[in-house]
């Protein structure tokens, strides 16, 4: 199995670049990672990979023109030429009056996010894993998913005097079960190291979700009250990360809580922060500018805070950078990439029992933004759907459509649950999120499955 | 070794390690990106990515293992690990792959291009993009003024244990502007000519100077304010007509998809889904109206789906994929085409050499028909036009979709009327399909690129394209909120 470089094999590499002349400025950013994906369908695997890359993106400042290069080629004479191409970029390009500079040196704190087992996972336990999954399946359940272990190393230099590094692994389990009348469930493990991972709990767990949900009977569509598990949850607070919590949007009154800080925006139940140092994360304890990344409180009891930044957007507000820069050149500007939720003290049982009339999601598919300003979101809902009546499951229901503002959907939360998961959204990180009941949400359509 | 050679060096590899089939590929890909914002560079860059990814088969099960490092310890290494991936996959039981026959080619092939866009010089670049950006900044209430490009090259060498030494090359150009316009609460945007980057084609640098980008950029930003001050689309159900643009993704999404075989086989079940079609759809089942027929074409001028030869070594070809309204083929791989008893037709696409191929588009287009745009809208007595996709979303399955747009009209008595913002539309598949009454003719029927196609697992990107005319739909709920 591959290795990581090591602070001082990245340093022997990043010195080629910072040594280029000519020019006021020079950073180098090593994102290195590799792992292996056991994938299953039809209870069987079907396709298994293991992949190694790395990106060794070096930026260069000539004045306040900057340049980018990226190249795979992680050696001494590979940083040499990305650091002459960059320059040639820089060289020529407009100015970029908005230059904030490179960062500064600043200590980053220890966390420990590398588990050796996990970085060295064989293609053997990965295959183990997924056939312990299956075998605790129920008779006649097919199950399907991806067993992922990664591994990889973060590190930056700059001609500022700026030099971190950190190692992470990852580890995932994820599946869905079909029943042998064709109700699905979903379950998912997400972690950071592959001891946290119970295959044969996974199984079982989609497996009693499929079996429970045959031949669903179609709802009316309309508003709803809603027991969101914390996959659900995970979409609403990873889609609000990208329309509310960026400073860039914020700033420019893209966000949809631009204008509002400090004043009362989602139920006084909810607190949402991003810490990547906070072990139930995944996060680097530093983003990508080489900037330590700090906890930001967004939402707190309600009441909208602030957003995150980058240095570019944390000079034009006037502020220091967060830490929450993405790789360069970034136009989109930063992101909050290890939100939490703040938990309650309600069991998923209790959310159900307190329900007379409404529905129980386990997880929401393909959501996209309808409109930022509203944090308007639209989505279906997937592999167990229930209707809940007088506090108890009552059956599967058809999947729905859903048009909803998340901000509304926070305001209207009346029960948050006492665990929080580490829950994957399809097209962001994973949130750090508990179960949550709200009382209206709204279902704009239904599929027929 | 020249770097054919190196792939074929790790097919036999593999095959010395244990396999019973193997595949090398041998890529390099780079790309340029530049983006201006108000007059301001907001990002340039380039990026160089190159390695080697063999795939092989053990007793019928598929391995895979790439790196970046073409040593040849180090290709032994991976050409092992790919073998000991595939025998790890027989710890449960499964049926074995047994791949479609094809006939072995030794080739070389280059996708058309006239202007290499990684030759012309930077300012060039820049230049047409700060003028565009300066044009719709001068519109009074745009708040941002961005244009971007975007250049891809990819250069694949593939060498299979049945014979196969190929190599070819693609190169796909792109561009585009976008003004947004904020106000209190609010913001709209406007593309040219398309959301998300513009108009990307298998193409040279020729093609960003035939867009229009400058010549179109005050309207794009006058457009932007104006929605700031329109109405919302209204919520009813009506007749709907689409511009080619919208029709792009319409297309992918909701017919696209569902005809990967891969995904109708439930390979693709637990990430972004499965298929409403079933093998026993083939040849019988009414998909749409009689005026929509689709095809598969990878060897269609422009497509960024356009390839000489796929990932598994098969020739570029042409598929009918919906005829007169009726479902007729899927898009198949060597793996997945003997369960619908035929030969591969040749979709199989990695994501660059570090990725598993999967079944992917190609270029996936409605054929034409009749009319222009103008002349659709000149016909439509009542109902609303959309343009500029913003927003889209699709149920596991591909029936249940949604899509929002930049901008929308009323039409009445043929006319475009009342400016709408937001719009959205909502629909099922084959309803959707089936209340097709108008299809666009040649004049207004346009090849799209499509560079961020999601799937797979590591997810994968592909590069795909559509060919699209406007339509008109019938009965179709709009204004959902």
């Amino acid at each position: 199995m591959p290795e990581p470089l090591g602070a001082d094999g990245f340093g022997g590499v990043a010195d080629a670049a910072l040594e280029l002349s000519g020019v006021d400025g020079v950073e180098v950013l090593l994102m290195h990672e590799w792992g292996g994906l056991t994938r299953f369908a039809s209870s069987e695997i079907h396709q298994s990979t293991f992949r190694e890359d790395t990106a060794l993106s070096v930026r260069v400042v000539a004045g306040n023109r900057v340049g980018v290069t990226v190249t795979n080629e992680c050696t001494p004479d590979g940083a040499r030429a990305a650091a002459r191409s960059a320059k040639e970029m820089a060289e020529v390009v407009g100015p970029d009056p908005s230059w904030p500079g490179l960062a500064p040196p600043a200590d980053v704190p220890e966390v420990e996010r590398y588990f050796d087992d996990t970085a060295g996972a064989s293609p053997e336990i990965r295959a183990q894993g997924v056939a312990s999954l299956v075998e605790a399946c129920a008779p006649g359940c097919s199950a399907a998913g991806a067993y992922e272990t990664l591994a990889g190393e973060l590190a930056l230099a700059n001609t500022q005097g700026q030099r971190c590094w950190s190692p992470s692994t990852q580890a995932s389990l994820t599946t869905v079960v079909t029943g042998p009348d064709g109700g699905s469930g979903f379950a998912e493990t997400f972690t950071g190291s592959i001891d946290a991972i119970d295959p044969e709990a996974i199984g079982r767990r989609a497996s009693g979700k499929a079996l429970a949900s045959p031949s669903p009977r179609e709802l009316e569509i309309g508003r709803y009250p809603v027991v969101l598990e914390p996959a659900a949850v995970a979409t609403l607070v990873g889609f609000l990360g990208w329309v509310g919590f960026g400073g860039k949007a914020y700033l420019e009154g893209r966000s949809c809580f631009s204008g509002k800080r400090d004043q009362q925006v989602v139920a006084p139940a909810i607190s949402i922060w991003d810490d990547g140092a906070d072990p139930r994360t995944l996060g680097t304890p530093f983003d990508f500018e080489g900037v330590p990344r700090s906890r930001v409180d967004l939402i707190h009891d309600g009441v909208f805070l602030d957003a995150v930044y980058d240095r570019r957007t944390a000079k034009e507000a006037g502020i220091a950078s967060t830490g929450h820069g993405l790789p360069a050149p970034n136009p989109e500007g930063p992101f909050p990439l290890n939100l939490m939720m703040a938990t309650g003290d309600a069991q998923l049982d209790e959310m159900i029992e307190a329900t007379d009339h409404g529905v129980l999601v386990t997880r929401f598919h393909y959501t996209n933004v309808v409109n930022p300003i509203e944090s308007s979101i639209t989505g279906m809902t997937r592999d167990g759907t229930f209707l809940i009546e007088r506090g108890e499951i009552a059956g599967p229901v058809r999947n729905f459509r859903f048009t909803q503002s998340i901000v509304d959907a926070l305001s209207a939360v009346s029960m948050v649950g006492r665990d929080a998961e580490l829950a994957s959204e399809f097209f962001f990180s994973a949130s750090s999120v508990p179960a949550l009941k709200i009382e209206e949400f709204h279902f704009s359509g239904v599929s027929d499955h | 070794m020249d770097v054919l050679e190196v792939a074929t060096a790790a097919m036999e590899a593999a095959r010395r390690a244990g396999a019973d089939y193997a595949d090398a590929r041998t890529g390099t890909d780079e790309t340029e990106s530049i983006t201006v914002r108000n007059q301001e560079m907001a990002g340039i860059d380039r990026t160089t990515s190159t390695g080697i990814g063999i795939r092989v088969l053990v007793g019928g099960r598929w391995g895979f293992a790439s790196t970046s490092r073409l040593d040849s310890a180090e290709i032994e290494r991976t050409a092992a690990l790919a073998v000991a991936i595939a025998k790890a996959a027989h710890r449960l039981p499964g049926t074995s792959v047994a791949l479609a026959e094809v006939e072995p080619v030794v080739a070389s092939w280059r996708g058309s291009m006239a202007v290499d866009p990684f030759t012309v010089p930077l300012e060039e670049k820049v230049a047409l993009l700060m003028e565009a950006s300066r044009l719709m900044q001068a519109v009074p209430g745009v708040s941002f003024a961005e244009a971007g490009m975007d250049f891809h090259r990819r250069s694949t060498w593939f060498a299979s244990s049945d014979g196969a030494r190929i190599d070819q090359v693609v190169v796909h150009s792109g561009g585009g502007t976008e003004a947004t316009a904020v106000a209190e609460g609010d913001m709209q945007r406007r593309s040219y000519p398309n959301s998300f980057r513009g108009h990307v084609k298998a193409a040279g640098y020729e093609h960003i100077r035939t867009l229009g980008l400058i010549e179109e950029a005050e309207r794009i930003g006058t457009e932007a304010v104006e929605l700031l001050s329109a109405p919302e689309c209204p919520s009813e159900v009506t007749t709907l007509v689409l511009d080619s643009g919208q029709m792009e993704l319409q297309i992918h999404e909701s017919i696209g998809h569902p005809i990967e075989l891969d995904r109708v086989l439930g390979m693709e079940e637990a990430y972004a889904g499965s298929s409403w079609l079933t093998p026993a759809d083939r040849g019988t089942t009414r998909w749409a109206s009689d005026l929509v027929s689709v095809t598969a074409d990878a060897t269609l001028t422009g497509g960024l789906g356009t390839f000489g030869f796929d990932d598994e070594g098969v020739p570029a070809q042409a598929t009918p994929i919906i005829v007169d309204g009726i479902f007729q083929n899927f898009l198949t791989s060597r793996e997945t085409a003997p369960v619908v008893g035929q030969a591969s037709n040749g979709t199989s696409r990695a994501d660059g050499w570090s990725h598993l191929p999967l079944i992917r588009m190609t270029n996936i287009s409605i054929e034409p028909r009749e009319g222009t745009l103008a002349e659709i809208i000149g016909d439509t007595d009542d109902g609303i036009f959309m343009t500029t996709n913003t927003s889209w979303s699709i149920d596991d399955k591909r029936i249940n979709f949604q899509f929002g747009c930049e901008m929308a009209r009323r039409i009445e008595h043929g006319k475009l009327t009342t400016l709408y913002k937001d719009p959205n539309y909502t629909g099922l598949a084959p309803e959707f399909w089936g209340s097709c009454d108008a299809v666009g003719g040649r004049e207004d029927w346009l090849v799209w690129g499509t560079p961020n196609c999601g799937k797979g697992q590591p997810s994968q990107t592909a590069r795909v394209g559509h060919g699209a005319s406007p339509a008109r739909f019938r009965n179709v709920q709009v204004g959902v909120r």
